[in-house]
């Protein structure tokens, strides 16, 4: 346990200077020009000035001196510089609290929507509610979560008037409600339709027959035994929908106006801010190495059977 | 005076100075909120600062523009020179910043030898390039040698002596702007900090602790110690958005007090909110530019079937919902020498667009028309190609988008290879400033490439003019010699409008389209 935990915390650092230079890369080949955006367009940047904004932000070193000047900067936990000159570091400290609630509302939609779904359609199989299950999912995933995002918007928001449309000042959770809500659409129909496969994989075991032959109730032969160890590949899929779930902060932060670190990854897009764009985005995968670390290690105890070493 | 008539009938007690501040924690006035987009607050120094109703609620220049378009002394007492090249600048007395410092010659010098200075990187700085000694703070190479504009003199503690590189009889309009205003001696000590919390001398001050980072809303609290006309609400939210749209649904949810509408929200606003919305033209046009260095271009004839094809009435109408005015002209009448019929092909006749091409020798080949990356230009421009294709009978027709900091550098590189659709706002409420921007031959906003003799000849006529009335007559008549040789065809003047809370009254827009804060009134 102990050399598989340091095996696997090793192999995040090649990820994470990987992934970083990958993303680095990307940014720096974003076309058009940081001086000038910085500068707005129409106007005039004189080449001092020019000069001055190149240097203070090593633009003229070529890219691996940059990128090199950029990774040890974030060894010693030092993130940058924005194009608004503030560390993107304070602005990371004041974007991740928002993201986290964001993601931790929509984390726990899934797991109860998407499991309580699941447990329902493989209870019972074949009759309208497993039918009504599984044709609600494949409606949902039909259409673009940012399109559902702006017609609940309209409708719970403006129409109705139950939620607040955008912005945090409701608090937590309900200025995330219905953002949650969005977000967790990406993930409910995968997490249902892989609890039902799972449920009836597992109903027909040997160990279920086993347990049922002892003699054990109906609802704990389900609770300890099928869906104990039904949840192994539904752990797994909410670890990876984390990923996902980030992703979708970008365009979900930005329709409802929570300045978390979605928002202000897709406002440096648009501004060419490298600095923060990297930063957030090296944030982001560093927390998906973490959960999916986390999800591996959930596995040994939810299913004795694997053995991590 | 008339901002507090309007105050009085709203039982509002603030004007004049001598309110009760009665109730401690209600102030007199109310409060309110706004949404803006984020780029409103991104900067708060002048010389960053973009031109918008939150800078211009911080900060008082030594002009301003009235609500007729006229420049009027702000901080000055009075903006003289016999030459327009040299200026004296009187300023008038009991001015204070928000911490107390008195506003004095030198905060208007400090200010803005720090944004022309280049290794500050200020976003403004260009607009001081008319200023003599701004060269020396901006060369080519190398670090500049001096940190001071030798063309801004103090010569007593309200007097300011300013030199230009060439006369500009606009300059008081020039001297309105934002990066115009000063800055007390406080900024110097932490730039980076004063962008976040500045201390104005405005009607409106920022609240502690300002703009925090990666935050976006500021908190705006009215400066009691203002000499000018005070601010009407106690205080001001300001919040941003990343664009108009959710600005627009955050108020349709009562989430913010005012928004800016545009497109079509717009529409949504005048059929929903009709006695809630207040639009004004904005003091800006939407072109269609020839790119002056393709052959295909080359002759009149072209240039002007294109413009005589497209039929401005049908967009307004129809795409835009009346929500603009189509333009014969640079610049709608918002602004000093603005709504001329300068612009003889900007009518519609197709059947002369078609002779007039026809003699010029036809269309061969494709043709790529260009714009920016924003839904309402997209949506304009797939209008205009299917105008061009039925009217002039231009059968091969693409359409190419980029964002707006890349089309600018490619225009001006001469790397676009067809007409695009542009959007140009005047840079101060005057047509020298219009004329200027699109046809001057060192302007960086000059994208189509024009240069002309006779036009350079009248602005220099223009910019030495001792009246203002000169001044404006060689301005007009510039900018006639620009739009006989047609280096862009007008299209439309947008309308800005904006939509507020019913509890709100004296909401008003500038000539750019910004709410002015002060003159809101809260019920």
């Amino acid at each position: 346990m102990g050399s598989y935990l340091l095996r696997r915390v090793l192999l995040m650092v090649p990820v994470l200077v990987g992934t970083t230079f990958v993303i680095y890369a990307a940014v720096y080949a974003l076309p058009g020009d940081p001086v000038q955006s910085l500068a707005g367009p129409g106007h005039v940047v004189t080449p001092a000035t020019a000069a001055a904004i190149r240097a203070h932000y090593h633009l003229d070193d070529p890219f691996l001196v940059q990128y090199w000047h950029y990774v040890t900067g974030l060894a010693h936990g030092d993130f940058g510089i924005d194009l608004n000159n503030t560390p993107v570091s304070a602005v990371i400290t004041a974007s991740w609290p928002i993201t986290v609630k964001l993601a931790a509302l929509t984390w726990v939609i899934e797991a109860v929507a998407g499991i309580a779904l699941g447990c329902l359609a493989a209870l019972r199989a074949g009759r309208p509610s497993d039918l009504a299950v599984l044709g609600g999912s494949s409606l949902i995933l039909g259409v673009p979560y940012f399109i559902t995002a702006y017609v609940a918007q309209n409708l719970l928001g403006v129409k109705l008037g139950w939620f607040p449309v955008s912005g945090t000042d409701a608090g937590w959770p309900l200025s995330y409600l219905v953002p949650a809500l969005c977000l967790a659409l990406l993930g409910v129909p995968e997490i249902s339709r892989l609890t039902r496969a799972s449920i009836l994989e597992n109903l027909g075991a040997d160990f279920v027959v086993t347990a049922t032959a002892k003699g054990l109730s109906g609802t704990r032969v389900l609770l300890r035994h099928v869906l104990r160890t039904s949840l192994v590949p539904v752990v797994s899929m909410l670890g990876t929908n984390l990923g996902y779930l980030l992703s979708g902060t970008i365009l979900i932060e930005g329709i409802f106006n929570l300045p978390g670190l979605g928002y202000q990854v897709f406002q440096s897009v648009q501004q060419h801010d490298g600095p923060t764009v990297v930063g957030i985005s090296t944030l982001l995968v560093l927390v998906f190495l973490f959960v999916n670390l986390v999800v591996d290690l959930l596995y040994g105890v939810l299913d004795p059977r694997i053995r991590l070493d | 005076m008339a901002l507090c008539a309007v105050g009085a009938l709203a039982a509002v007690s603030a004007c004049g100075g001598g309110g009760t501040q009665a109730g401690g924690a209600t102030a007199d006035g109310g409060s309110y909120s706004i949404g803006v987009p984020t780029w409103y607050i991104a900067h708060l120094t002048p010389g960053r600062a973009g031109f918008s109703g939150v800078a211009d609620a911080i900060w008082t220049p030594l002009t301003q523009v009235d609500r007729s378009g006229k420049v009027v002394d702000a901080v000055a007492r009075s903006v003289r020179s016999t030459d327009q090249r040299h200026w004296t600048i009187t300023l008038k007395s009991g001015w204070k910043f928000q911490n107390g410092e008195p506003v004095t010659a030198q905060s208007f010098a400090d200010s803005w030898n720090a944004a022309a200075y280049a290794p500050n990187t200020m976003a403004n700085g260009y607009l001081f390039a008319g200023i003599e000694g701004y060269a020396a703070l901006n060369p080519p190479d190398g670090k500049p040698t001096t940190d001071k504009l030798s063309g801004v003199r103090v010569t007593g503690t309200d007097t300011l002596e300013v030199t230009l590189t060439r006369p500009l009889s606009t300059f008081p309009y020039v001297l309105a702007g934002t990066a115009f205003a000063p800055m007390p001696k406080a900024a110097f000590k932490n730039l980076a900090g004063y962008d976040r919390l500045p201390i104005g001398n405005g009607p409106y001050q920022v609240a502690a602790p300002g703009l925090a980072p990666g935050g976006q809303q500021i908190t705006l609290k009215r400066f009691d110690g203002y000499p000018g006309a005070k601010g009407h609400a106690a205080q001001i939210t300001v919040k941003t958005y990343q664009t108009d749209a959710t600005a627009f649904t955050s108020f349709r949810s009562g989430a913010v007090d005012i928004a800016t509408a545009s497109g079509n929200d717009l529409s949504t606003a005048s059929r929903t909110y009709a006695a809630q919305l207040v639009t004004s033209p904005t003091a800006a046009v939407e072109y269609l530019g020839f790119p002056l260095w393709d052959r295909r271009f080359a002759d009149l004839r072209v240039r002007q079937a294109f413009s005589l094809a497209i039929d401005r009435k049908a967009i307004v109408d129809s795409l835009l919902q009346g929500h603009a005015q189509p333009a014969a002209g640079i610049a709608p009448d918002v602004i000093a020498g603005g709504g001329g019929t300068d612009c003889a092909a900007c009518g519609y006749d197709p059947a002369r667009a078609r002779q007039l091409l026809a003699a010029a020798g036809g269309w061969h080949g494709s043709l790529t028309l260009w714009t920016k990356q924003e839904p309402e230009s997209q949506t304009v421009l797939e209008a205009i190609v299917n105008q061009l294709r039925t009217n002039l009978g231009i059968t091969s027709i693409s359409l190419k988008v980029q964002p707006t900091d890349q089309i600018y550098p490619n225009l001006l590189a001469h790397k676009t290879t067809g007409p695009f659709l542009l959007y140009m706002g005047a840079a101060y409420p005057n047509i020298y400033s219009q004329d200027d921007q699109l046809f001057g031959s060192s302007s960086g906003t000059n994208v189509t490439g024009y240069k002309s003799a006779g036009f350079d000849a009248l602005m220099d006529k223009a910019a030495a003019a001792t009246t203002t009335a000169d001044g404006l007559r060689f301005a007009r008549q510039a900018g006639r010699t620009a739009m006989a040789d047609l280096p862009l065809a007008p299209l439309y003047y947008p309308v800005s409008g904006a939509v507020h809370a019913k509890r709100l009254s004296g909401v008003r827009l500038g000539y750019l389209g910004d709410v002015d804060l002060s003159s809101v009134t809260v019920r």
